[in-house]
């Protein structure tokens, strides 16, 4: 990992708060009433920091993203980011939750990423694209994996968010159909 | 690709490979085969240099999908244990509310 990417990745302490968080909540989920009471301390007390932290780490990726996405135009990263404010207000809604924020910035991060990921791949299916710019068919096939795979991650990041919203206001269940048509 | 010297001449051979199976192709002799051999040499390495870019534009790729693989792990983990705290638990893949004993 180069040094200039380090800025983009939650701090270390950051993510031993993680581990710990995950670990109580295996035990916990285990039926250890112990772990239980200690989650239930854990997230009070150290959860919104982490929370904080990790949507602040995911504000400064989308910012990388960003600029990677508009190739040095201005107008582009001023359009870009323009439009992930408005997905952010929209998707948040009014008095979102820490939790509520840090799953809209998921839902943003993951949206950008694929719509970078489209803009690469679709260059290359373009029967007008020249030839010197035509990337290996193996080299297309990981950019399809990678693609798919951000693809998925887009529905679940959504899915968590309705989930969260769902199980907070205790509203009747919600069904998630996803349909993935690969040609 | 290879040169072969038979009798104090030289020949050259390229490998072809077909499927499973790699086959000696005659390639010539003399100027001719010296000229194919410099053109299968500078191919192969404009073929390699292409690769290199390919896994270098790849791993760029990777690093600028780090932070948001990261905050996808984080985000679950934090939903998971804001979940349980609050008293669910998951049953064959769905949140339910526990049962207060």
């Amino acid at each position: 990992m180069p040094e200039s990417l380090e800025r983009y990745r939650l701090p270390a302490e950051v993510q031993e708060r993680l581990e710990e968080l995950e670990e109580l909540s295996e035990k916990a989920e285990e039926g250890d009433k112990e772990a239980l009471r200690e989650l239930k301390r854990a997230v009070r007390e150290s959860a919104p920091a982490v929370i904080a932290r990790a949507s602040d780490v995911s504000r400064r990726a989308q910012h990388m993203l960003i600029e990677t996405a508009s190739g040095g135009s201005k107008l582009t990263q001023y359009a870009l980011s323009g439009r992930l404010d408005v997905m952010r207000e929209e998707i948040a809604g009014d008095n979102p939750t820490p939790l509520e924020v840090l799953l809209t910035e998921q839902v943003v991060s993951s949206w950008l990423w694929l719509t970078l990921l489209d803009a690469l791949n679709s260059g290359q299916f373009w029967k007008g694209a020249d030839k010197a710019v035509r990337v290996s068919p193996s080299y297309l096939r990981h950019m399809v994996r990678i693609q798919e795979s951000a693809h998925r991650r887009f529905i679940s990041s959504i899915q968590a968010l309705a989930r969260v919203r769902k199980l907070q206001a205790g509203t009747p269940g919600i069904q998630f159909n996803t349909r993935i048509n690969l040609r | 690709m290879a040169w072969e010297t038979r009798n104090g001449r030289s020949y050259y051979y390229r490998s072809v490979r077909c499927g499973d199976e790699v086959h000696k192709v005659y390639g010539g002799s003399g100027e001719l085969a010296r000229i194919a051999h410099e053109r299968d040499v500078i191919s192969r390495a404009a073929e390699e240099h292409r690769r290199q870019e390919e896994r270098r534009e790849l791993e760029r790729l990777e690093a600028l999908c780090a932070p948001v693989l990261e905050l996808s792990e984080a985000a679950e983990i934090l939903t998971r244990a804001h979940l349980i705290a609050r008293g669910f638990r998951r049953h064959k893949g769905e949140w339910r509310r526990a049962r207060i004993a």
